[in-house]
C-alpha cells in the first residue's frame, strides 16, 4: 500500500517521514524545503510513504509543486495523510477540503499540536473529526507523540469513505454533477472546470458557461474568486465549532523579528551573522585544525612506507600508495574539521528559521538584480554544496529568476573548494588569510551582482512575484542536526574514498609515465603533456608556463577538492606536517606562485565551472543541454576575466610595493 | 499618498504599518497569481494586518488567517480593501 504525505509548505511532512521510516531526510523552517519525492517504508511494516513538496492548494504554482500534484492526481496513492498544521488551521483546511473531493482516502494528522497548547489553543478533535468527514489523529512530528496511533490508524484502515461535504450551494452542487467529466476524481475535476482552470480547459462546455455567469452576476465576482470564499466560509463555520484559542501575549517570533528585520539593524545582522560563519568555520577552527590532520597522515604515511619496503614491496607500488593514493587522499581529508562547523552552521540557519527572514530582508535588492529573494536559499546552501543548492531552486516562481539563479549559485564557494582556498591564503596571506577569505565571499557577491546584471539582458523577463510565508522561529531538533551534519560530512569523507582516491591513482600513473614508459622526469609524462596543451589558458592568470597548475585546476571538475589533491601528488609531497610550506618553496613546481597569482588562481578554481555533480544538476534544473552549455561557458568566462584583472593589479601592485 | 483611515476603501497597497482591513475583492489580472492568493486565503472578508515591512520597504508581510504571508507591494495593488483599525 502506498501512503502520500500531503500538506502545506513547512507544515511537518518530513520530519513525520523520518519519524515514521527511520530516515534522517533533509528538513528546516522555510516554505519549500522538500524538493523531491521521496519514499521509504514505515518501520516494522510493509506499508509505502512518499514524502512529497508542500502544496497550498491543487493547482501548481512552481514547479516543485507540480511534482506533487502530479502525484496525487496521476499516480493516485492508495491513501492520503494530510498533514495539518494545527497553529494555521484555516489556511491548511483549504487544502484539506479539495483532498476530500478526490477519489482517494484521506486521514487528518493535526500536527504540532506541542505548540498549539503553549499557544493556548484548544482543538476538539472529534467535532472537527464530525465535520471535515475525515479521520482526525493529534499528532506532533517534533516531539514524536501520536505517531503509534497514526500508524494504528492506517494499518487498520479506520477511515470514513465517502465524505460529503456541503460546501457549495445548490445552484453550484447541480452544475459541478452536471459538468461530469467521466474520469477518475470526478467531482474534484468537474470543480476545477467549474473554476475555469487553465489545466483543464480543453474539458469546457458551452452549456455551462452560460450558468457559470448566472451565478457570477449573483455574487458579483469571478467564479475561482466564488469557490474560494465559499471553501473558506466553510472552514471559518467548522473553525468556529471545534476552535478556541485564548488571547495571547506578545509572542517569542515578534521580539526576535524586532531585532532581526530591525529597519536599521537587519542588514548588519545579517553581514555580520554571514560572516561570523565563515571566519569560525574557515579562520578561527581551520587554522588550529588542519595542521593536526595533516599531522595524523603524515605518520600515516610513514608507518605505511617503511611498512611495505620491509615486507619487500616493490618502489613503485610503494610510490603509488604513499605519494598517489594516501597523500591525495590526506590532502582533502585534512579539510574535515572546517568542513563540520560549516555544516553545522548551514544546518542552523535552515531550521531556526531565519533563512526566510533573509529572502524577507533582501527581495527588493534582487528584484533589481533579476532575481528573487528566494534566491538566497540556493546560495546559501551553496556554500555547504552546489548540487541541493541548484535544486532548491525550484521554490523559485519564476522561470527567468530561476534560471539566472542557477547559473549563479556556483559562484558561491562551496565546502569543496574551501581546502583550495585555504591552502593558497594560508600560505600567502599569513595572518591576513582570515580576511583574504572573507574578501572572496565578497568578491563572490560581486560576482553575483555582475552576472546577474550581465544575464539579466539576455533571459527575457516576464513579470514575477514573491509570494511566500514567514513561518516562526523554532528550536531545531539537535538530534536531526547532528544526523544532517553527520551525513553531509560522511558524503565527503565517501567521495575522499572513491571519486578523489580514483583520481588520485589516476594523477600519479599519467604523472609517472610518459607515452613511452616510465618517465624518467615528471617533465616527460602523460600529465604534463596534457597540462602543456591548455597552459596558454593559465598563463595570463599566473604569468608562468605552468601544466602543473594547468592539470591541477582543470581535475577540479571532478571535484573541487581535487585541485589541492593534485597539487600536492604532483609535487610530490609525503611525509609533510605543512604541505603548503613544501608546496610553494622555491625551485619546486609550483614555487613561482606569489601572492597576485595564487589570488588570481584561487578566483579561477572558484567561479569556474563547477564540478561534475554540480554541471549534471545545473544540467536538470534548466531543463537542456544548450543552456548547460551556456551556463559553462558563461561562468568560465566571467572567471577568466576576474582572475586576469585580479593577476594585473595584484602584480602591479606587488611591483610598486616591493 | 493620503492614509487611508477607518472606513475609507482602498489597496492593501496603501495601508500602513500595524493597520487592520477587510478584504472586499480582488481584481488582479495575472490569473496565476490571483490563483495563489485566493489559496492563501485572500478571500472576501477576511481580515488583515499590515504587521512588518521589509527594511527595505518592499515585501510587506501581512498577518491573516493566523499566519505570516509575505508579498510583494505589486501584488498587493490588485487587493481591494476596508480599513477597519
Amino acid at each position: 500500500m502506498k501512503i502520500a504525505l500531503v500538506g502545506n509548505q513547512n507544515s511537518g511532512k518530513t520530519t513525520l517521514f523520518n519519524h515514521l521510516t527511520g530516515s534522517n531526510q533533509k528538513v528546516g523552517n522555510w516554505p519549500g524545503v522538500t524538493i523531491e519525492r521521496k519514499e521509504g517504508q514505515i518501520k516494522g511494516t510493509d506499508l509505502m510513504v512518499v514524502d512529497l513538496p508542500g502544496i497550498y492548494s491543487l493547482s501548481p504554482y512552481t514547479s516543485e509543486e507540480e511534482i506533487s500534484i502530479k502525484y496525487i492526481i496521476e499516480e493516485c496513492p492508495d491513501m492520503i495523510i494530510n498533514v495539518v498544521d494545527a497553529t494555521c488551521i484555516e489556511r491548511s483546511l483549504y487544502l484539506t477540503t479539495q483532498l476530500l473531493e478526490l477519489d482517494t482516502n484521506v486521514i487528518i494528522a493535526l500536527n504540532m499540536c506541542d505548540i498549539i497548547k503553549k499557544k493556548g489553543i484548544f482543538i476538539d478533535n472529534k467535532q472537527l473529526e464530525l465535520l471535515m468527514g475525515a479521520r482526525v489523529v493529534m499528532i506532533s512530528s517534533l516531539k514524536n507523540t501520536g505517531i503509534k496511533e497514526l500508524i494504528k490508524v492506517i494499518k487498520t484502515k479506520q477511515i470514513i469513505t465517502n465524505p460529503h461535504n456541503k460546501i457549495f450551494s445548490n445552484e453550484i452542487e447541480r452544475i459541478i454533477t452536471k459538468i461530469n467529466p467521466c474520469k477518475k476524481h470526478k467531482r474534484f475535476i468537474s470543480i476545477k472546470i467549474l473554476e475555469n482552470d487553465l489545466l483543464y480547459a480543453n474539458l469546457k462546455s458551452d452549456v455551462i458557461e452560460i450558468e457559470v455567469s448566472h451565478i457570477e452576476k449573483r455574487y458579483g465576482c469571478k467564479i475561482d474568486e466564488i469557490i474560494a470564499n465559499l471553501r473558506y466560509n466553510y472552514i471559518m463555520k467548522i473553525k468556529s465549532e471545534c476552535f478556541n484559542q485564548n488571547p495571547q501575549k506578545k509572542s517569542m517570533t515578534d521580539k526576535l523579528d524586532k531585532l532581526f528585520l530591525n529597519k536599521w539593524l537587519a542588514i548588519p545582522i545579517f553581514i555580520f551573522i554571514m560572516m561570523l560563519v565563515y571566519l569560525l568555520a574557515v579562520g578561527v577552527v581551520g587554522s588550529k585544525t588542519v595542521f593536526m590532520v595533516n599531522k595524523l597522515f603524515a605518520n600515516l604515511n610513514e608507518t605505511t612506507s617503511s611498512y611495505l619496503n620491509s615486507i619487500g614491496v616493490s618502489n613503485w607500488i610503494v610510490s603509488l600508495v604513499c605519494n598517489g593514493i594516501i597523500t591525495g587522499v590526506a590532502a582533502v581529508l585534512s579539510f574535515i574539521p572546517q568542513l563540520i562547523i560549516l555544516f553545522l552552521c548551514i544546518s542552523l540557519l535552515e531550521t531556526t528559521g531565519y533563512m526566510s527572514r533573509i529572502t524577507f530582508l533582501l527581495d527588493r535588492l534582487f528584484l533589481r538584480l533579476g532575481l528573487s529573494g528566494k534566491s538566497l536559499i540556493p546560495f546559501i546552501i551553496g556554500s555547504g554544496c552546489s548540487v541541493p543548492a541548484i535544486m532548491s531552486t525550484r521554490i523559485i516562481e519564476n522561470d527567468y529568476e530561476k534560471r539566472i539563479t542557477i547559473i549563479c549559485t556556483p559562484f558561491i564557494p562551496c565546502s569543496a573548494k574551501l581546502p583550495i582556498i585555504v591552502l593558497f591564503s594560508g600560505y600567502f596571506f599569513n595572518e591576513y588569510s582570515g580576511l583574504i577569505i572573507v574578501s572572496l565571499y565578497f568578491l563572490a557577491i560581486l560576482v553575483i551582482i555582475i552576472s546577474a546584471l550581465i544575464l539579466k539582458c539576455f533571459i527575457k523577463s516576464t513579470s514575477t512575484s514573491y509570494i511566500s510565508e514567514l513561518p516562526e522561529y523554532r528550536f531545531p531538533s539537535i538530534k536531526y542536526i547532528f544526523f544532517d551534519v553527520w551525513d553531509k560530512t560522511l558524503i565527503f569523507i565517501k567521495r575522499a574514498g572513491t571519486t578523489i582516491l580514483l583520481f588520485s591513482i589516476i594523477t600519479w600513473f599519467l604523472l609517472n609515465l610518459s607515452f613511452t614508459g616510465f618517465a624518467m622526469n615528471i617533465k616527460d609524462s602523460i600529465l604534463a603533456s596534457i597540462g602543456n596543451i591548455f597552459a596558454w589558458i593559465f598563463y595570463p592568470i599566473i604569468g608562468e608556463w605552468s601544466w602543473a597548475a594547468t592539470v591541477a585546476a582543470i581535475q577540479g571538475l571532478v571535484a573541487k577538492e581535487q585541485v589541492v589533491s593534485s597539487m600536492t601528488i604532483i609535487a610530490g609531497l609525503t611525509e609533510s606536517t605543512n604541505t603548503s610550506k613544501q608546496l610553494f618553496a622555491s625551485g619546486n613546481l609550483f614555487g613561482f606562485f606569489n601572492p597576485a597569482s595564487a589570488y588570481a588562481y584561487i578566483v579561477f578554481c572558484l567561479f569556474s565551472a563547477p564540478c561534475v555533480s554540480a554541471i549534471a544538476s545545473m544540467k536538470k534544473e534548466l531543463g537542456t543541454k544548450k543552456r548547460m552549455w551556456g551556463a559553462i561557458v558563461f561562468q568560465t568566462v566571467i572567471a577568466w576575466i576576474f582572475s586576469v584583472f585580479i593577476f594585473i593589479i595584484g602584480s602591479t601592485i606587488i611591483m610598486i610595493v616591493g | 499618498m493620503n492614509k487611508l483611515k477607518v472606513g475609507d476603501k482602498g489597496y492593501l497597497v496603501d495601508l500602513c504599518k500595524g493597520q487592520k482591513a477587510l478584504v472586499i475583492g480582488l481584481c488582479n489580472d495575472n490569473k496565476s497569481i490571483k490563483r495563489r492568493l485566493l489559496d492563501m486565503g485572500i478571500t472576501t472578508g477576511v481580515e488583515v494586518m499590515i504587521k512588518k515591512i521589509s527594511p527595505m520597504g518592499d515585501p510587506v508581510d501581512i498577518y491573516l488567517r493566523g499566519y505570516e504571508l509575505c508579498i510583494r507591494k505589486k501584488d498587493m495593488k490588485g487587493i481591494i480593501v476596508k480599513v477597519i483599525e
